[in-house]
């Protein structure tokens, strides 16, 4: 479970890049977060993973504290960003192989790289290749790929469908699903309001580091998620 | 986990198409520097040896002692073995010092005077190669270390893991530093099997420790670059950067402080030219000639009318006032021209050991001084060798003088035959191990002080390094 308790994150020049988020992500539960850039969706991601220390607040996964114990805490979390390279000299499986070793996961064969590269949908043909040579939306599926064989609780996802084809963006959309019903507490920043609408269990608007309106998948139906987003991010923040 | 990240970073390095070019090129230049080092050596010693060969022939075939006198004798300094590696400034200075009565001795007749294109383009030598082109590898190695896994924001990824970050940095500084050996020790290793088989090369036990000696100095000077770029990596948001901060530090440590220093000491402890020391020698030379002339008029007038009463008498004194005079004379000579060359020496002593002292502030000088210590074939060994001439000269003087003497007949003008069996032989103690070794601690220490340094920076940066 992600839980983020009155987080706050207020950078050097007085920028507030989150304020007062407070939000749980239950397991077996896709939350996506839409927001223009800077809205502080990803500062929301960095506070997770302790790339930044928060100003006040706290970011728990699995009820521990982040920035108290980040080794810790970062055991239970898988992460999927926004255009990773990787390492280009290496193929698919050498880099799903260091990833996986760094991540704990030192017994597993090339065939459970295989395994999981077949999951996320990308071709045999690619597994030995150099990722210098992929494209974006096959480097994106080794990312996925990455996150899937840490097999963590909790995903966290930094707009990992821009760039995406509409198949591998449906194939995507398939593998969080599978992640969702094994039980894991999926957060995903995205500006993907189609897709999103799709798979998200809960939606949330972010504005200038605020979480402006969250709303289940059942008070959605029959809403025009597009007028939403557009509505909220013109709106001033209402008051809670 | 460290051996994981070990392991990538090694196959990250050897994967790419900078190390292909590293290898290949290191491995071209250094088989090549190692090649032309052991031939110039063969060269050298066979040069060395005929030069031997002549001067006792030549010295053999001067009829008497007074053209013996005229021509005084040539020390050839010997070519160092290890010039093969470090040929440091062998092929600057002279090669032979010639050993006379008027003049004091300098080396004369270098490589470069007789070829000086030589001079513009320098030696390829082995630590030129470290020095020059592997220290730029060594930042080329690291200039993205860290900055360049930011970008491609594989150090996310790799963070989001409980990976701690000071074994994160610890390993890519292991990982990339064997991936950077890995071109230079292949063909070290080769260069020392030529060293080995050559049929010309001969290295004594104390050769070997003073050679890997040397090839511990160039692994320490390149950490030195290589943790520099560590730790500019750390420092910098974008790669780019990190290559020109580190492209400036290079140029300014290996040809800006070194030449700087110099100029610098040159202006703080200024030193008469060779001319005007020579122009001095030359005045008291010409007056003490001047005056021994007329004091040998005069003594002969004086005895003249003891000359006619008993000229067998006459004779025998002659030649020993005249010897007595002349061994007089050049002690005055000698006296004279060691206080100005003393003096001169301090002067220019305390301007080299100043200019040294100031380079050293770069591992590039820290490099070529103790390298070249260690190959004796620096500046050091240079000084030594002219020392040890000089100190030869008043030895042979006083050899050429005595002849000089017994052998004139003042009554019939004849002079005896020479014979050079008796004539003292210059030699050249080496210097030991534990000496060199000895001066080229600070050298040592320095470069060890800044890998320390740029590592704890390196370290301390990356562990508050912003990964985002």
């Amino acid at each position: 479970m992600l839980e983020a308790i009155d987080l706050t994150k207020r950078y050097e020049d007085g920028m507030i890049g989150l304020d007062s988020l407070t939000l749980k992500v239950e397991p077996g539960e896709i939350f996506c977060m839409f927001g223009a850039n800077g809205a502080g969706k990803t500062t929301t991601i960095n506070l997770f993973l302790d790339f930044i220390p928060p100003t006040s607040g706290t970011a728990l996964i699995e009820g521990i504290d982040v920035h108290k114990d980040p080794l810790k805490a970062k055991r239970h979390v898988s992460f999927v960003s926004e255009n990773v390279m990787l390492y280009g000299n290496f193929t698919a499986v050498q880099n799903l192989d260091y990833f996986s070793r760094l991540a704990g996961k030192r017994s597993l064969t090339k065939a459970d790289y295989g395994e999981v590269l077949t999951r996320v949908g990308l071709q045999k043909e690619a597994f030995d290749r150099r990722v210098k040579n992929f494209s974006k939306g096959m480097r994106q599926k080794l990312g996925i790929a990455i996150a899937l064989v840490k097999d963590a609780a909790n995903i966290l996802l930094d707009e990992p469908t821009s760039g995406l084809d509409p198949q591998s963006g449906r194939e995507f959309l398939e593998t969080l699903v599978q992640m969702r019903d094994r039980g894991k507490s999926v957060f995903m920043s995205t500006h993907d309001i189609f897709r999103a609408k799709l798979i998200a269990d809960r939606v949330g608007f972010m504005r200038k580091g605020r979480l402006v309106m969250m709303k289940t998948a059942k008070e959605l139906e029959g809403a025009d998620l597009t007028d939403l987003y557009i509505q909220y991010m013109e709106e001033e923040p209402p008051v809670a | 986990m460290l051996r994981d990240i070990i392991r990538k970073e090694i196959l990250d390095n050897i994967t790419s198409p900078k190390f292909v070019f590293t290898f290949l090129l290191c491995t071209i230049l250094i088989l090549v520097s190692v090649y032309t080092g052991v031939t110039n050596y063969g060269a050298e010693r066979k040069e060395y040896t005929a030069a031997l060969a002549l001067n006792k022939k030549n010295l053999e075939s001067q009829p008497n002692y007074n053209s013996l006198a005229g021509i005084g004798v040539k020390v050839n300094k010997p070519p160092q073995v290890l010039g093969t590696v470090v040929n440091g400034i062998e092929e600057a200075v002279g090669r032979v010092a010639p050993v006379n009565i008027a003049a004091d001795p300098n080396l004369i007749d270098s490589k470069y005077s007789s070829n000086p294109v030589f001079a513009v383009f320098g030696p390829l030598d082995l630590m030129f190669i470290v020095k020059i082109v592997l220290s730029l590898f060594a930042i080329l190695f690291t200039y993205d270390a860290i900055v360049g896994e930011k970008e491609r924001g594989t150090l996310k990824l790799a963070l989001s893991n409980d990976v701690p970050r000071d074994r994160l940095i610890l390993g890519k500084a292991i990982g990339g530093y064997i991936s950077l050996l890995i071109p230079l020790l292949i063909p070290l290793l080769l260069s020392l099997l030529i060293l080995l088989i050559a049929p010309n090369i001969h290295l004594a036990g104390q050769d070997w420790l003073r050679l890997l000696l040397i090839f511990l100095m160039f692994f320490l000077y390149l950490s030195v670059f290589f943790s520099l770029g560590l730790f500019v990596s750390a420092r910098t948001s974008r790669s780019s950067t990190s290559f020109l901060v580190l492209l400036f530090a290079w140029v300014v440590i290996v040809m800006v402080i070194p030449k700087l220093a110099v100029i610098v000491a040159s202006q703080a402890r200024p030193i008469p030219s060779v001319h005007e020391v020579t122009a001095k020698k030359d005045a008291f030379l010409q007056q003490i000639q001047q005056e021994g002339q007329k004091t040998a008029r005069e003594w002969i007038q004086q005895q003249q009318t003891e000359a006619a009463k008993d000229p067998k008498g006459f004779q025998d004194r002659l030649r020993k006032y005249i010897e007595d005079l002349q061994q007089d004379l050049t002690s005055q000579i000698d006296a004279n021209n060691a206080a100005i060359e003393r003096d001169y020496q301090l002067k220019k002593g305390a301007q080299q050991t100043l200019a040294v002292n100031l380079s050293r502030v770069s591992p590039a000088s820290a490099l070529t001084f103790g390298s070249m210590t260690l190959a004796r074939t620096g500046v050091d060994e240079f000084d030594r060798f002219l020392a040890s001439v000089r100190s030869y000269k008043p030895v042979y003087t006083k050899w050429i003088n005595s002849k000089f003497g017994e052998s004139i007949n003042f009554q019939t003008g004849e002079m005896a035959t020479i014979s050079i069996d008796d004539m003292p032989q210059h030699v050249l103690e080496p210097e030991r191990l534990s000496r060199s070794l000895l001066r080229t601690l600070p050298d040592f220490g320095l470069m060890a002080v800044m890998i320390l340094v740029f590592f704890v920076g390196a370290y301390a940066s990356f562990l508050r390094y912003d990964v985002r």
